[in-house]
Order: C-alpha cells, then structure tokens, then sequence
C-alpha cells in the first residue's frame, strides 16, 4: 500500500442532498474517506448511490450540503468560486465516461485548453500537449477534431487533457464505461502506466470489477455510506511483478 | 491570444455541423450593419436637406429684415439704410415695398391669384440677395423691348415692367410679353356709388424669377421700387429694408443693433428688425423636430439589432452548455466564461458597425456623387453572386484553402459593392416631381462626422449591453448540470 507517502485528501462526514419542492433526496450520508497521495483509489457501488457525486464534490464541481473535504488539510470550499476554479485547473484532472471533448478544438487544442486557461505562454503549453498525446500514442491525430477520432481515441485524448497541468489527483468517472474491451484495456494501461511514472493519485469510479481488481484499494458505497474499504492484493502483486 | 480571446474566435467561426451558428453570427452582424448604415445615411440625408435649405434660403435671402411693427410706410429712408450701413457687418441694405396685390390676367375677367408685389432697385437688390442671377429675361423694369412693343401696340397705359415667379407665370398661364393686371384699390363707380370698381395698373411680364425657392417662385412678382411706390402714392416712401450681413450667423445681435441705432419717432411707429432665422423658424424647427423623432427611431433600430446579437448569443449559449461545463470542469472561472460569450457578442457588434458605417457612408457617398451608371449592368450584378455561388459550391467538394476563401470573401464584397454602385444613384426630386415641395432638385447628402462617431459609440454600447445577460447565463451554469445536458 502508498498510504504512507501521506493523505492528499481528506473527506469528512460529507452530506449531499438535492431537494425536489420540500422532498429531500439525500445521496450522500456522512461519507468519511482519505485518498493517499499516489494512491490508485476505485469506489464503487450500485447505480445512483452516489459515485458520481461524491467525485463531482471531491472535483469541486459541485458544493456538499454539510461536511467537509481537505486538500492537505485545508477546506477547499472555504474558498470563493474564483480560487476555487484556480485550484481546480492547477491540482485536479477528470476523465470522465463520455470523453466531454470540445468539438471546434483539435485534439490538441483540447488537451492544452486547461493550461491555457491560465494564459500560459501558447507554444511551451502546445509543446508539452504534443508531448502527452505522443504518449498516449496520438502524436499523428493532434490536427484531427473529435468527431473525426475513436471512441477510446477520444478518451486517451481526454486523459492527455487531464494531465496538461500535472495535477496531483485525476478523477475519474467510469473512464472505461463508453468503450469496448480492446479499447478498455488501452485505457487502462495508460492509467496504470501514469500511475507508476507520475505519481498521481487516481480516484476512479467504476462498475468495471476487472479495473477494481487492479487498484491500490477499494471504496465500495452503499446507499450513500462507504461500507467497505479492501486493499486489492492482487493489483500489488501484479505491479510488484 | 488570451484563452477567451482563443474560445470565442472559433465559436464564432464554428465548423462544419455547427456552421447554423456562424451563420446566425452573420446574420447578427448583417442587422447591425443594416441598422447602423440605415441611421447614417437617414440622419446624413436629414442634415443635408435642412443645410441645402439653409444655404438656398441664406444665398438669395436678406439676413435681416427691417420694418416697422405694424408694416406702414415710412419716409427718409436713405438716411435709414445710412444709419444700418455704419453697422460694421452689414454689407449691403436694399430699400423695399412689399405688399400683397390682387392680379388678373388680360385674358381673364376675375382675380385669379394673390401675390406678393416687391418693389425693387435691382442694384441694390442684386447686392442684397442676387436677384438678377435668378431672373430669365430682363431686369429693366423701365426700357424692356417687351414693355415698348406693349406700349406700341396696346392703348392701355403700362406701368412699367414685372418679373414674375416662374411657377406662379406657369400657374396662371403667362407668358413674357403678357400684360398682368395688378388690383392696386377699390374705387367707387362714378355713375354708381354703391357699386366698387377696381383700380388696375398694367405691367408687362418681362422675365421670370427661378430661384428654386417654392415660396417665391410660386408667390412673388417684381417690380421697380419707383412703380411701386407710384401705385400706392407713397412718393420717397418704403416699408422694409432688406439687410445682408458678412456672417449670416451674427443676425440676431446685429438685428438688435439696428433696431437700437434707426431712429424714429413714436408717432412713425416701433422699429422691428426680424432675423432669417425669425422668418424661417417654423421650417427649421420642424426640421430639428424631425430629426430628434428620428434619431430616436434609428436608435431603436439599432436596438432590434442587439436583440438580434441577445438572441444569437442566448442560442450560442444553450449549443454550447456542455462545452460551458467542460470548460468549468478545466478551471475556467464564471469570470472566464462570462468573457467567451462577452467578446463574441462584442465583435459580432463591432464588426456590424464597422461594416454599418462604411456601408452607410457608402451610400451616402453614391447618392451625392453625380457619376452615370449604365442601369445594363443590373444584370451582371444579379449574375456576380449567383457564379460566386456556384464556384463556391464546387469548391467546398474540395478542402478548403485561406488563399481561396479570402478571393471569394473579396469577391463577395466587390459584388455587393458593385451592386450597390450599379442601383443608387442620386435621387432627383425633380424626377419625382417633388422639387417645388422641397425647394431643391437633388437630394442633399450631408454626412454629419461628429454624429456618425456618435451613433459608433451607441452601436457599440448597446450591442455591449446586448451581451450582458446571455454571458451572465452562461457564466452561471452549475458545472455538473451543464455537463449533463443533452
């Protein structure tokens, strides 16, 4: 286990509810959870338990009703909106299930965007997004717009964009969810791969049992509750191999 | 480039299957263009006719009109106008009777019309208001050929000679030569008290005046002052002096300096010196009238127009909501992406007033210029498009090159510009046969530079505004829900 290299983020008792007129829908119920630095992390769970908005929150797309989550100890949300973007461009990478590309960017124009958000110099940020769609072996398509890629072409692409501002944990929902097997692995060996070599730290949501067997550990969430946490042995034999 | 900058470009470029934007951003530059230009050119032609008005009105006008309150006649006036002369800025006076007169033709038996009479010396009138510039035929009142071979062949007596408005001749059929009988009085029938005869003096039409001015064209005839003054036994005597000054703009001050140095005594009656802007007031105030309702009307022209760009923006908005979430998702703050959609709004409205306004002058430079344009080439300019069409059409089976899209961009251009030169030119009232209502042949374009950067800014500013919500919109999407949106 990395669990020693220390906690990146800390959740604390996390409550979301979503009200529909006076009717409360409460998905998330006291949610306790660190994620390690350099920690392959997969939750998983039944549909509409809350996967996805457990990450959504961790990501700071969207804001708990009560409780906390600590980036090294500090309160994210304490931030105003605007911080708040800044630190999710610099510190968090999604890869999500439908890859979310932009239609009018080439590939690499996506994979940049996130850098230049932040009104990085145009060549240096166009330099390193060559630079990570050579490793997810699409150097040749970087001209080429979303719809002219495939669907696990796409999603490498989606990975390279996660990781343009090398944050410190990516997240991902069902990343694997929208292709077929060979792509799958494809995608995989890349997560694993980044794992390895960057040290980031890999939240991933996933209803895939093969992927949840290759992970450092599994979150698995119950009617908004985790209720078990199980280090895959497995995944450590196999890296150790 | 900055990131905003970098979004909103390609959004407003857009590709392939999302083209239906790029061109309603057309289409959203196109109104603004329209409505810009439309503003121009209104206001352009608004302004030319009030200052062809004004430059017509001042050219053969006096500047200052003196008389005495109540109209009468008075004496020494040549001591008058020496006093107005020493005035510095007036440049010359004319002395004047003006009356109204009844007239009928030698061939007509009943008063056909009633005229304005003004009893003239042509010098001095000529210095005052070019009278002699206007007039077609003869100016000497007194030795005209006409009024000798009148004097020759008829038995009445002639007074002397008239010149005629030319539209008021044309209405009551004369020609020079006629005979026109001025109703000087009312006298009491000698056989007949009871019954009134009229007192007529018989003048020979020996010219026409043609000023372009309807007021006098259709109302005024002209004779020497000394006729005049014979027909109302007011021997020496006038009622108004007319005054031009060296700046048609010093009128009212100069008009109170001339009141306050003519003398008169009480009984003579009170000076009163009326402007050309007194006299013409009605005019120009309901031209200025005029111009405020238009403005206000262009105004909301221009904010249909932004409508156009809310609207376009609202739709880009509700297109792009994922791509909104996505760049959420990538750290873009509300800030950011209120910007995206803040500067595409922005240049659609920049670029329609750039292309309003070089359009309006455009037209306002055509309908001002005088060039002959073949109405044959209609034709080729209906073609022009129809081949650029095509080419284009062709061409996009083929990809696309920079090089080839800006030839047909400029193309394109040309063409419209061509067409536009081809269809307008100046518009001539008499044409229409309006001149004699608008007291000028062509229509007057005056483009106003203070106003055409004036309606730049307002473009601008409210196509600016336009933009505001549809960004506050996006900018206040909740990430996740926008990354859900189908």
């Amino acid at each position: 286990m990395k669990n020693s290299a220390g906690t990146l983020i800390r959740i604390v008792d996390l409550h979301k509810s979503y009200y529909d007129g006076d009717a409360e829908l409460r998905v998330l119920q006291g949610i306790n959870l660190d994620v390690h630095k350099s920690e392959l992390l997969a939750v998983v769970g039944a549909s509409g338990v809350g996967k996805s908005t457990l990450l959504h929150i961790i990501g700071t797309l969207d804001r708990p009703t009560a409780g906390s989550v600590l980036y090294d100890e500090n309160d994210i949300f304490n931030m105003p909106d605007k911080a708040l973007a800044g630190f999710r461009n610099k510190e968090i990478g999604f890869v999500f299930q439908f890859h979310h590309l932009l239609p009018e960017f080439t590939a690499l124009e996506n994979v940049a965007m996130g850098a230049l958000i932040t009104n990085a110099n145009h060549k240096t940020v166009c330099k390193e997004a060559e630079a990570l769609l050579d490793y997810v072996g699409l150097a040749e398509r970087r001209t080429h717009y979303p719809n002219q890629l495939s669907g696990g072409e796409r999603q490498r692409v989606a990975i390279a964009r996660a990781l343009i501002n090398q944050p410190r944990v990516v997240l991902a929902d069902e990343p694997t969810g929208n292709l077929d097997r060979r792509s799958s692995e494809r995608v995989l060996e890349l997560l694993w791969d980044l794992n390895a070599k960057s040290g980031q730290a890999f939240v991933i949501v996933t209803h895939n049992q093969e992927l949840a067997q290759q992970v450092d550990r599994v979150v698995q969430l119950v009617d908004g509750k985790v209720v078990g946490s199980e280090t895959s042995l497995g995944k450590s034999e196999v890296r150790e191999n | 480039m900055r990131f905003e900058w970098f979004v909103a470009s390609r959004y407003l470029r857009s590709r392939r299957k999302q083209s239906f934007i790029s061109i309603i951003s057309i289409i959203a530059i196109g109104g603004v263009a329209l409505g810009v230009a439309t503003v121009i050119l209104v206001i352009a032609v608004l302004d030319g006719v009030e200052h062809g008005l004004r430059d017509r009105f001042l050219a053969n006008e006096a500047h200052v009109v003196f008389r005495l309150h109540d109209h009468s006649f008075f004496g020494n006036y040549q001591k008058r106008i020496t006093q107005i002369q020493a005035i510095d800025e007036v440049v010359a006076t004319s002395p004047v009777v003006l009356a109204q007169i009844g007239v009928f033709p030698e061939h007509s038996d009943t008063i056909q019309d009633v005229i304005y009479i003004k009893g003239i010396d042509p010098v001095q009138e000529d210095a005052v208001t070019g009278f002699s510039q206007l007039v077609s035929g003869t100016t000497d009142f007194q030795n005209s050929e006409y009024i000798e071979k009148a004097r020759l062949i008829r038995d009445e007596t002639i007074a002397g000679g008239i010149v005629l408005g030319g539209r008021l001749a044309a209405r009551l059929g004369i020609i020079k030569g006629d005979v026109l009988r001025l109703v000087v009085k009312l006298v009491k029938h000698p056989a007949n008290e009871s019954m009134l005869l009229p007192d007529l003096a018989n003048f020979v039409v020996i010219g026409f005046y043609e000023s372009e001015m309807a007021v006098y064209d259709n109302n005024f005839g002209f004779i020497h002052i000394n006729d005049a003054q014979a027909l109302y036994n007011k021997a020496n005597r006038i009622n108004t002096i007319f005054v031009r000054l060296s700046d048609a703009e010093l009128a009212p001050q100069i008009a109170r300096e001339i009141e306050d140095s003519v003398q008169f005594t009480v009984l003579e009656g009170i000076p009163d010196a009326r402007t050309w802007m007194e006299i013409q007031a009605p005019l120009f105030s309901a031209l200025r009238l005029e111009r405020i309702a238009t403005v206000i009307i262009e105004a909301l022209i221009i904010l249909v127009a932004s409508f156009n760009i809310a609207s376009t923006l609202i739709m880009t908005v509700m297109e792009k909501t994922k791509d909104v979430g996505t760049l959420r998702t990538l750290g873009a703050s509300r800030g950011n992406v209120m910007k995206i959609f803040m500067i595409q709004g922005s240049v659609i409205g920049t670029f329609g007033t750039m292309l309003g306004t070089a359009l309006g002058l455009t037209l306002c430079w055509l309908l001002s210029s005088n060039a002959v344009r073949p109405s044959y080439w209609y034709v080729l300019v209906l073609v022009l498009p129809i081949v650029l069409q095509v080419l284009i059409a062709l061409r996009r089976a083929r990809p696309s090159r920079g090089g080839w899209k800006f030839a047909a961009a400029t193309l394109w251009i040309l063409g419209i510009g061509f067409a536009l030169y081809c269809a307008v030119r100046p518009i001539s009232f008499a044409e229409l046969g309006l001149s004699h209502i608008y007291q000028m042949n062509q229509m007057p374009i005056k483009v106003n530079w203070f106003f055409v950067i004036f309606i730049n800014v307002l473009s601008l500013l409210i196509c600016w505004l336009a933009t505001l919500y549809p960004a506050w919109q996006a900018a206040n999407l909740k990430p996740v829900e926008a990354l859900q949106h189908e």
